[in-house]
């Protein structure tokens, strides 16, 4: 735990209202960003932020001492959001259509072309991220979710499992889907270079 | 594992980039992208969609300094 952060946990334990707005107004902006990645609805991203908060002040006293307080609410933040994501009715789809498609001989069917410019290079440009985002945004829910949680949160296969309930066989599977399915979608913008 | 196509690479490609392969199948993947320059596009563009969402996530976040000031002012009546 920092230092910093074990002072303010005992403001916080203590009922200091200035340290849980301390706390508010540190963290709130990067877990919103968070909650948005996950739910792509702004007010329910902001809601989450709300319940986020609610929740780490009632559990401030199983603050786990050697963690971090910015771990502890990022963790806390993933399961708001999954929980809105939950209750929404979202219908399934697959991503057959943007996986690439083989010969009988095992060849691809269209052969592959380089990117000209690396990921680091694009995204010095300023409509960059939005063209990511939006791509991101396209996927089917599942494995949106599963990319979300694993390549940009980083969470652990482990913990991405159990929170989706699914294997982690099939979370793997999953997440190669989605990584090729959202390559199939950016494939003509980095070609053109956007 | 020889004579390695397209489709058997691309099936396991995550595999190949987090280096859990056995050293024999590996090898065979190897072999395949030497000789096969769209699945050597197809690995390096997988990679790079990777970075790209990992990059734009991080610069998002760079640009996302405040959160909005209604929501701080809500957050802070829960407790008042």
């Amino acid at each position: 735990m920092l230092a910093d952060d074990g002072s303010l946990i005992e403001r916080l334990r203590t009922g200091d209202d200035f340290a849980f707005e301390e706390l508010v107004e540190h963290h709130a902006a990067p877990l919103l960003a968070v909650t948005r990645r996950i739910l792509r609805d702004e007010e329910e991203a902001r809601d989450a932020v709300q319940e986020t908060f609610v929740a780490a002040f009632r559990s401030i006293g199983d603050f786990n001492s050697e963690s971090r307080v910015s771990t502890w609410l990022h963790r806390i933040a993933v399961n708001c959001a999954l929980m809105k994501l939950r209750v929404r009715a979202r219908r399934e789809k697959d991503v057959d259509a943007l996986l690439p498609s083989f010969e009988a001989d095992g060849h691809q069917q269209q052969s592959s072309v380089s990117w000209p410019e690396t990921a680091e290079d694009i995204l010095q440009r300023e409509q960059a991220c939005a063209l990511v985002r939006q791509c991101i945004d396209q996927l089917p829910e599942p494995y949106r979710i599963v990319l979300v949680l694993r390549d940009i949160e980083q969470l652990p296969a482990d913990v991405v499992a159990e929170k989706l309930n699914i294997t982690r066989d099939n979370l793997k599977v999953k997440l190669h889907r989605a990584r090729q399915a959202l390559r199939t979608l950016l494939d003509p913008h980095m070609r053109g270079v956007m | 594992m020889s004579h390695v196509t397209c489709i058997e690479l691309i099936a396991f490609l995550d595999s190949y980039v987090d280096d859990e392969l056995d050293a024999e199948t590996r090898n065979g993947f190897d072999l395949h992208l030497l000789v096969c320059p769209s699945c050597r596009a197809y690995l390096a563009s997988y990679r790079e969609t990777i970075e790209l969402v990992r990059g734009a996530a991080e610069r998002e976040e760079e640009l996302a300094h405040d959160a909005p000031a209604e929501l701080i002012e809500a957050v802070k009546k829960v407790r008042r």
